[in-house]
């Protein structure tokens, strides 16, 4: 994770024999570019599922270049149903797609980001690199434009997805009666995209298409499963083990805890569910030594079928409308107990992390085989130790987990979660398999 | 050399006259040269003690003021936070001398420990003032016991809390002390507060925990022994206390002590009643309608000199428009209703001045008196510093830091990556730093002696800027005006000399009372001082304020007067001790010694007399937040009930009642029975509550057949569509039985949106009732108009729709029928939000819009409301329009008018409405930037931090070309007012200050005290807002008393009798058994019946 943002490549390199242009691979150029995104998306503090929408049309947008380059890999129409004709605006000049392809990550995040000002400096920084590599300024420059018309009518096309309309749409309220969510605190934040699952998904075919399994219904009564999944959630609040509290910590992914001091309140940023399992991508990937072309299309299915499986879990959340445990327990057993993480501001089921984790973990043991192993380093800015995982799975399933840990979701939502992240998974890489892409690396 | 310092003199003497004259400021700031008077309250922030370790850090430090050596001159002692505090003598002449280090070993209070309140009081009753100082802040339970220093005489004090059983191991605040039993001895009250704010909002269970160390505490005197009986007495000791203000008055002029305790965050203020046994009631509910959120100082004064006590509370909403766009405002609805949930009440974040009505009730008028917004504000201090007889307003402000400030809020997230990044530890003291630092004026007002006041910093020189937390006034050099001392944070302590008296030659009476037995200072005694035909009022309470104690010497102000008329002192006990002829510009020293006895209180008999029991009827609000649906609306529209309209249904002779739905049960007739009381008719349902939102009704004769028949106007909001049945009115038809039975088909399709009036007239004199109906809002597209219709009776009540000129014309509130140009045919006058009053002429052929004709100037309001009646006799009907009155943040004048521009700007399908308002001199748009990136998404690209957008005007939000393409509503008025038919002119005649308390939805007319002449009675409220702008509850029914020539002026509620506590949806005079009522439709309680006199 050292080499994750381009300042620290170009210091890096500084010691470094520069790469010879004709042969310099860039792969390593494609996750600091995405990082970057999650840097930007970090500052502005933006929501889980709006942050893998972000991801996939910046990734989307790099991989319509390398599909030009490369006609052995199938284009994005062939699994992703709106997916527009888009044209590769080369005006006859000579171009580097890998060039143009990890500008327009950047360029595509400048673009579509609120602070997407921000990646100027990261393009310069990048523009900056691949000069040491000795690209020619002229091929620099031809890459650049091409990479700046794909991110126009990628952006024109997300246009359509509805994500301007959500502002039209009601508001959540707390609904009438008991066992509905409602804010939770300290920040006691609005509900989270309440109408997220009005955007156009990418490569399932509604949001309602992975319905969860029910859950299990709110009851008060101490006898109650329902009461019984409170008590299990409220004992990981109130004795925790180390492991536990690691684990909890590891995946809280929460982009704006908030801390309060008196009348102050400030948040605690950190990357995004989606913007972790991208980090996760990209390890893998380096473990696997991916070529270039293969390291984008790992990071554009990862995003991908992520913004899916968040569409289908924010329908799930908006239909059920269930408390958090936080709520119940203050309510009905213990008014001062805390859970060890920040309840995130939106209803309890199903678990996004289960979903997402799920989807994404199916993704990823498609693409680079089951039993891969790695160590993810990722959050180390956090003060967190990296842990080693036998497999994706084996990290999902502990992501999905860690949110009983952490006292934000209840058993049902985490297990149920996962199958429904499962389903939009194995939906998906059906999708891709078809279209023609097979797994990646060869364990 | 003795010729020389003369003449040195003298030419100092010359010199400041003529600084004098040229600045005429009523303030002299005095250096500390010259005042002798060095202290400051300096901070040190370090990475172990600062704001984020203790809260409470930038709270600053108090003073307290009083004659600690009876020499006639009033003394100071400051505290400090983290250093010694200071006592100084006044040696007169505005000069001081510190004797800290003289009067008494630590009198400068315990080093390392955190100082808070300071206040001075004869504890013991030996006549000599005694020192109480407070202590906070993370420490051992020993470093904050409470110091009482007991005054030995000769300035020597000696430290003996604990003998005294007042060496309380609190997160003090500050102390006041009082007599809570009119024993004759001072007890003792201490304002604590928590040091952790709970932010889990399950606080209804809080509540029931007891935290005695940051719960308030009350002490009883016990032979100069303190024995705490705060649970015995009532007084609340739960953990989310955060007491910051005190103030001791007779609030319900009862003879009995009552006491304000304000309290920071989420636990509403304390108003707690004397119950006359050594206890108290907590009544805050039942007294005020709402409270300032994070409350800090508090006074309580008569400012309007009505002989009423005030409440006025502080809190920390900015006067300008950057600082309300950077800082954190309140803007969470779920938070609002949590609160509510949880009986934390109505809570805004804005100063509260609460007017007392003298029934019980408070009307909270901060906004229209013009005191709503100082920023982050400690102390009010309610005084007469221009000596004109009316009491003026100086509040201290400022906070060290700006840590509300919503960029640094996500920069300390930034921070937090960057420090990760580069592996380098998180410094606290990274991050205070970082906090914008931004000094601020403190704010002193003028009463204009209407009820409002104006901002005097400048004139009065009270401008500079910095950080000031507690303050005293007192009159210093005893040369009758109040001067000003202000504690500051990091600066020398502010001495502020008034210079009325120099400068304008205003004369004076100043009283040092002295009480009866122990209670030497006479605390409580009360004085009345007549004097230019005005009544001025005041208590010898030195508690109130913020971390200090004024003097127990009261100074009144008498403009020219060269005499006070008469004084009387009520001291405590209610014992009366009246003054004649008290000549002007002296101090009166009073012994106790009563010479009258309390007269008994003359009951008037009201104008109107409530009356219960006579219908049954509870309605209860439907759950629906507007702001979900368009959130820069400003008001919600679904909540349109209770609707009464009555008539004779059965045709028995009694008139009946229909009553709209209540959300569950349908809309009924009431039929009157034999002893005036209303019974339920259960066979008629006349709307299905489910389906349906009354918005208005009336009973007309619809097909002339002689019996009333009803026509329902639908309203409502939130979860009705354009278009679909739920919009469609009613029409029911009377069987000649009086069963109401409904004829849809005669009604044609009216379902467009929703509508607010129906009012009928033979417009076309063709002898049958024909309709006005008024469109209100399309629901999903405000600030569109919706569409309004004339329906044409057939004669045999079937309709249909005519083609007019104000179909279209905006969201109309109300319309009535009059005929302007008397041609013998009705014109129609039209009223709604955000549009002129409009005038419709009928000429017979058609309607023409002869607005201009009648209205020298158009009149642009948020009408609310319209009634017609010949106030001023002359023979023409004159109109009374009801606006949103003056006590809200929307300020419009024709020259400054408040502006609506609307359109689908980010081309999403969605209207974008932008209220516009001008704050010291400039339009800025009403949105916040939280608002505008819920609104349209890519804003977040267009302002990417607060302080971009702090500044933004319209123009910078929408480019001008998509501007003047937008739609635009303007306001120039927002005053109720009264329009005169004089000579075809529409004139406007002003009405009183009171009834520019709220919005006034409903206006009705009529001789109601006998007089012969017209009264009005204005009703109103409007509570579901957006929540920056807050409840609209000021008014509990305005009575305004006709001259007979158009002027009016106000009843007060108890002479009234009118007290309706709630947002006014329908109002009709009804008669009951004979005699004349009011019937008032409030929201979510009932229907109020009110007898006339």
């Amino acid at each position: 994770m050292k080499k994750l943002i381009f300042g620290l490549l170009l210091v890096s390199q500084l010691g470094h024999a520069q790469q010879q242009y004709d042969k310099a691979p860039f792969t390593d150029y494609i996750q600091p570019a995405v990082f970057s995104l999650s840097m930007v998306m970090m500052h502005d503090v933006v929501n889980p599922p709006a942050a893998t929408r972000f991801y996939s049309y910046a990734t989307l947008a790099a991989y319509q270049i390398i599909v030009k380059h490369n006609p052995s890999i199938p284009g994005a129409a062939s699994f992703i149903k709106s997916y527009p004709a888009i044209a590769i605006q080369d005006s006859g000049r000579t171009y580097d797609y890998k060039v143009a392809s990890v500008y327009a990550i950047l360029e595509a995040g400048k673009q579509l980001l609120p602070s997407g000002y921000m990646l100027t400096e990261d393009e310069k920084k990048l523009i900056d690199l691949f000069k040491k590599d000795q690209v020619p300024d002229s091929i620099i420059k031809n890459s650049v434009m091409v990479a700046e018309g794909v991110v126009k009518q990628i952006v024109a096309w997300s246009k359509g997805d509805g994500y301007g309309k959500l502002s039209t749409l009601r508001r959540y309220t707390p609904l009438k009666g008991e066992g509905y969510w409602y804010p939770t605190p300290p920040a006691y934040m609005d509900a989270v995209e309440p109408n997220w699952r009005t955007i156009r998904p990418m490569v399932i075919d509604s949001c309602s298409q992975f319905k969860p399994k029910p859950m299990t219904a709110f009851s008060k009564d101490t006898s109650s499963d329902f009461y019984r999944l409170n008590m299990e959630v409220y004992k990981y609040g109130v004795n925790p083990t180390k492991e536990e509290m690691t684990i909890a910590g590891f995946w809280d992914c929460n982009p704006f805890a908030v801390s309060t001091y008196g009348h102050m309140a400030i948040g605690f940023k950190k990357i995004t569910p989606g913007g972790h399992w991208m980090n996760i991508t990209g390890i893998a990937c380096r473990k696997a030594k991916l070529d270039f072309d293969q390291t984008l299309q790992a990071h554009m299915l990862a995003a991908n079928v992520m913004m899916d499986a968040f569409i289908t879990c924010w329908d799930a959340k908006y239909s059920t409308n269930r408390i958090r445990p936080e709520a119940f327990i203050n309510k009905y057993i213990d008014v001062k107990w805390k859970p060890n993480l920040q309840t995130p501001p939106f209803p309890e089921y199903t678990s996004g992390h289960s979903v997402v984790s799920s989807a994404v973990a199916t993704m990823l043991t498609y693409l680079f085989g089951d039993n891969f192993e790695y160590t993810d380093n990722s959050e180390e800015f956090w003060e967190l130790t990296p842990r080693h995982f036998t497999s994706f799975w084996n990290a999902a399933k502990e992501a999905a987990v860690s949110r009983i840990y952490g006292g934000i979701h209840y058993r049902d939502s985490v297990d149920n979660g996962v199958d429904q992240g499962t389903r939009v998974g194995t939906f998906v890489v059906e999708k891709i398999k078809k279209a023609g892409i097979g797994p990646l690396a060869k364990n | 050399m003795r010729y020389s310092t003369s003449l040195l003199a003298l030419m100092m003497a010359s010199c400041i006259s003529t600084a004098i004259h040229a600045q005429q400021k009523l303030f002299q700031q005095l250096p500390s040269k010259s005042t002798g008077i060095k202290f400051s309250n300096p901070l040190n922030e370090t990475e172990g003690l600062n704001v984020l370790q203790y809260e409470y850090f930038y709270n600053g430090a108090g003073v307290a003021v009083g004659d600690l050596n009876n020499d006639g001159l009033q003394d100071l002692y400051f505290t400090a936070n983290m250093q010694p505090g200071a006592l100084y003598q006044n040696l007169g002449n505005m000069q001081f001398k510190d004797i800290t280090k003289d009067a008494g070993k630590g009198i400068g209070g315990k080093a390392d420990s955190w100082k808070t309140g300071v206040t001075m009081a004869d504890v013991n009753g030996d006549g000599l003032l005694d020192i109480y100082i407070c202590y906070s802040g993370k420490r051992d339970d020993a470093a904050r016991r409470n110091q009482l220093f007991i005054n030995q005489g000769n300035m020597k004090f000696v430290e003996k809390a604990k003998e005294y059983g007042l060496d309380d191991p609190d997160y003090s605040t500050n102390a006041v002390f009082f007599d809570i039993d009119n024993d004759g001895d001072l007890d003792m009250f201490l304002l604590n507060h928590s040091t952790n704010k709970i932010d889990n909002m399950e606080f209804a269970r809080y509540k029931a925990l007891t935290d005695s160390l940051a719960g308030n505490k009350l002490y009883r005197n016990d032979n100069n022994h303190f024995t705490d009986i705060t649970l015995k007495a009532g007084i609340i000791q739960n953990p989310l206390t955060f007491g910051l203000g005190i103030a001791v008055a007779d609030i319900n002029k009862d003879g009995w002590e009552d006491i304000y305790v304000t309290n920071d965050y989420n636990e509403p203020d304390y108003l707690y009643i004397n119950n006359h046994d050594g206890t108290f009631s907590e009544r805050t509910k039942e007294t005020f309608k709402h409270l300032s959120h994070f409350s800090m100082g508090v006074d309580i004064a008569d400012y309007n000199n009505d002989g009423l006590p005030d409440v006025l509370t502080l809190d920390m909403l900015p006067e300008d428009n950057k600082r309300q766009k950077l800082l954190q405002m309140e803007e969470s609805y779920e938070m609002h209703d949590l609160m509510k949930s949880q009986d934390l009440y109505e809570q805004y974040m804005r100063n509260m001045l609460q007017l007392n009505n003298g029934d019980g009730t408070f009307s909270e008028i901060g906004q229209l008196a013009g005191v709503s917004n100082t920023d982050w504000s400690w102390c009010p201090l309610l005084a007469d510093f221009d000596n004109d007889g009316y009491k003026d307003l100086f509040v201290t402000n400022g906070y060290l830091r700006d840590y509300t400030n919503k960029d640094f809020l996500r920069y300390w997230g930034d921070y937090k990556v960057k420090k990760a990044m580069e592996r380098e530890p998180i410094r606290f003291m990274d991050l205070i730093t970082a906090m914008p630092v931004t000094p601020l004026k403190n704010y002193i007002f003028r009463n204009n002696h209407d009820l409002t006041f104006s901002n005097k910093q400048q004139e009065w020189g009270i401008d500079q800027p910095g950080v000031s937390s507690g303050a005293v006034y007192a009159d210093l050099d005893n040369d009758g005006d109040l001067d000003l001392v202000i504690n500051r944070i990091n600066d020398p302590a502010g001495i502020y000399q008034n210079m009325s008296r120099e400068q304008d030659k205003t004369a004076y009476l100043s009283f040092k009372l002295h009480g009866e037995g122990k209670n030497t200072q006479a605390i409580g005694a009360k004085v009345y001082v007549y004097a230019n035909g005005i009544q001025q009022y005041q208590e010898v309470n030195p508690g109130k304020g913020y971390l200090g104690a004024v003097s127990t010497q009261l100074l009144f102000g008498l403009g020219k007067a060269a005499k006070a008329d008469s004084v009387l002192i009520v001291w405590p006990g209610n014992k009366e001790q009246r003054m004649k002829d008290v000549a002007a510009n002296q101090l009166l020293k009073v012994d106790f010694a009563p010479n009258a006895a309390l007269p008994p209180a003359t009951m008037l008999k009201p104008v109107f007399t409530k009356t219960d029991g006579l219908i049954d009827y509870k309605h209860e609000e439907m759950q629906a937040n507007d702001f979900k649906r368009q959130l820069l609306m400003l008001f919600m529209y679904s909540k349109t009930g209770p609707v009464i309209a009555k008539a004779d249904v059965d045709k028995d002779g009694k008139e009946d009642l229909y009553v709209s739905g209540n959300g569950e049960l349908p809309g009924r007739i009431y039929n009157q029975l034999g002893n005036g009381s209303f019974e339920m008719n259960k066979g008629m349902k006349l709307e299905d509550p489910a389906e349906n939102c009354v918005s208005d009704a009336t009973f007309f004769d619809a097909n002339g057949d002689g019996y009333a028949d009803l026509y329902l106007a639908m309203g409502g909001y939130f979860n009705c569509d354009p278009n679909t049945p739920m919009l469609q009115d009613e029409l029911f038809i009377n069987n000649g039985k009086g069963i109401l039975v409904k004829m849809s088909e005669n009604l044609p399709d009216v379902s467009a949106n929703s509508k607010s009036c129906v009012r009928p007239c033979d417009f076309d004199n063709d002898g049958d009732i024909d309709l006005f109906v008024g469109g209100r809002v399309i629901p999903g597209q405000y600030p569109l108009s919706p569409l309004s219709y004339l329906l044409v009776n057939n004669g045999k009540g079937k309709f249909t729709v005519a083609d007019v000129p104000f179909a279209k014309t905006g969201m109309i509130t109300d319309a009535q029928w009059i005929d302007l140009d008397k041609d013998g045919r009705k014109d129609l006058v039209v009223c709604g939000e955000m549009m002129p009053l409009s005038v419709y002429i009928n000429k017979g052929d058609g309607f023409k819009d002869k607005t201009n004709d009648y209205f020298d100037q158009p009149q642009n309001g948020f009408w609310f409301s319209l009634a017609v009646k010949d106030v001023d006799g002359d023979g023409n009907d004159d109109l009374i329009a009801g606006n949103l009155g003056l006590n809200t943040q929307i300020k419009a004048s024709p020259k400054e008018p408040a502006e609506l521009y609307y359109a689908d700007f980010d081309k999403n399908g969605n209207i974008d409405p932008f209220l516009n308002y001008y704050i010291q001199g400039v339009s800025y748009p009403y949105v916040s930037r939280d608002e505008l990136n819920d609104q349209i998404y890519p804003m977040r690209k267009k302002f990417t931090s607060y302080k971009h957008y702090s500044d933004a005007t319209m123009k910078d939000i929408v480019a001008p070309d998509d501007l003047a393409k937008a739609g635009k509503l303007t306001v120039t008025e927002t005053r109720s007012l009264c329009l005169l038919n004089k000579n075809g002119k529409l004139v406007v005649s002003p009405l009183p200050m009171e009834a520019q308390f709220s919005v006034v939805t409903k206006i009705l007319t009529g001789d109601f005290n006998e007089d012969g002449k017209p009264d009005l009675l204005l009703l109103g409220n409007h509570c579901d807002n957006r929540l920056k702008l807050g409840s609209f509850d000021a008014s509990y029914g305005c009575l305004l008393k006709g001259d007979g020539k158009g002027g009016f002026t106000y009843v007060d509620q108890s002479e009234a009798g009118i007290c309706i506590k709630g947002d006014v949806k329908s109002a009709s005079e009804i008669a009951i058994n004979g005699k004349n009522f009011v019937a008032v439709g409030v929201n979510n309680e009932g229907i109020s019946l009110y007898k006339e006199k």
